[in-house]
């Protein structure tokens, strides 16, 4: 599965750590096998779980796909679009009920510009390989029960606040529309260029004390949270590197197979 | 869960709950606040965690690197922290590491990391700042 990703804006280069050809480790670029290996992995302990984590195939092969995961979160998420996606009428009781029917409020809806509520929104996760940057890319949309699409506002809204002020400050982490490379349905995407940022220090680290590193499940736990997506702890226990010698790959599809009901090669 | 020695106590630093730059002088503190009974001693093991924290890559090294830190502080608190100790930019990152190559939740208390991922008595966490934009 090659997604071509609308690229050209992206002042994106990978860099190479270094020419140890050891292990993938060594560099912060991802192959697509290593990919699948430790999604394998990843979706093994899922499926322990039950945390919802799943594979998705593309055009019915095992080999290519990507993984996939739907999860109701409790968001904050403002009223005013929901009454900007119909004419809206300021006056007229009318108006203002069928607003509250659609926008399933609890307060009453008065000012355009008026409350925020909770609400459960369906969060759908998406992790892709991009073969242009060798590195895996993280897709999401989300939509109220009623199915609307939330705005790009209320998403950022709802990033944690750790993250927050740095997402207003850098476009390291920049949430941007952009069209899913496989379903062509408008998704968000997280900026995948800073990368090689982060899994920079973590590869390094690994790698003095002589440990592999599962490039999906540390990269995921750098990025979920920003959007939302938590990774338990006792992924970092459960979850290890893919062995990187042919034969124990093997067995580690072998594993993978026979483990859950999804999971690749 | 491997004991905590009194004598270990002097080399942690303790960090303040206010995020603030430490002062020298809360180093080699000792818990004047308990009698120094050993059951009092065991109940203040109980409460904070030894942690000790590494730069990664040119990221500065923090003067000090042991630090004993209440259990319920979380890896989000604990950042701000390490971000106001090495006076970093807003726009730059602090990732912060478990395990060498674990990012945990920003909502992660301390104390639960040291239950799964401490040895020898602590905690520790490799740390990292990203680029700032210019």
């Amino acid at each position: 599965m090659c997604g071509e990703m609308e690229n050209t804006e992206w002042n994106f280069r990978p860099v190479s750590m270094s020419d140890d050809t050891d292990s993938t480790a060594a560099s912060c670029y991802l192959d697509e096998k290593t990919f699948r290996l430790s999604c394998g992995l990843f979706l093994e302990h899922s499926s322990f779980l039950n945390d919802g984590w799943a594979w998705e195939e593309v055009n019915g092969s095992e080999k290519e796909g990507y993984m996939k995961k739907t999860v109701m979160v409790p968001c904050r998420i403002s009223s005013t679009p929901c009454q900007s996606n119909q004419s809206r009428l300021v006056d007229g009781d009318d108006a203002l009920l069928e607003e509250e029917q659609l926008c399933d409020q609890d307060e009453a809806v008065g000012e355009p510009t008026a409350a925020e509520g909770q609400a459960a929104v369906r969060y759908e996760y998406h992790v892709l390989y991009s073969c242009s940057y060798q590195i895996p890319v993280l897709y999401f949309r989300a939509s109220t029960l009623e199915g609307r699409s939330l705005s790009l506002e209320e998403v950022w809204n709802n990033v944690h606040p750790n993250y927050q002020q740095r997402l207003l400050q850098g476009p390291w982490d920049t949430i941007t529309q952009q069209e899913h490379p496989l379903l062509g349905q408008p998704f968000f995407m997280l900026h995948p260029c800073r990368t090689e940022e982060f899994m920079r220090p973590a590869l390094e680290t690994a790698r003095a004390e002589r440990k592999g590193v599962n490039y999906i499940l540390t990269w995921l736990s750098v990025v979920g949270p920003v959007v939302g997506l938590d990774v338990p702890l006792s992924y970092a226990l459960a979850v290890g590197p893919p062995a990187p010698k042919a034969e124990a790959t093997t067995a580690a599809s072998t594993a993978s197979a026979s483990a859950s009901t999804s999971g690749p090669d | 869960m491997t004991k905590l020695h009194s004598s270990n106590a002097g080399t942690f630093a303790k960090m303040s709950d206010n995020a603030d730059s430490p002062t020298e002088s809360q180093k080699d503190d000792p818990p004047t606040q308990q009698p120094p009974t050993e059951d009092s001693g065991l109940v203040d093991e109980k409460k904070k965690i030894d942690v000790l924290l590494k730069a990664v890559g040119d990221t500065p090294i923090m003067k000090t690197k042991k630090w004993t830190v209440e259990r319920g502080r979380t890896v989000h608190s604990l950042s701000q922290f390490i971000s106001r100790f090495l006076k970093l930019e807003p726009s730059e990152q602090l990732f912060i590491y478990v395990n060498q190559s674990f990012a945990p939740s920003p909502d992660q208390e301390v104390g639960v990391l040291f239950e799964s991922f401490g040895s020898d008595g602590k905690l520790v966490l490799h740390y990292c700042k990203s680029q700032a934009w210019g």
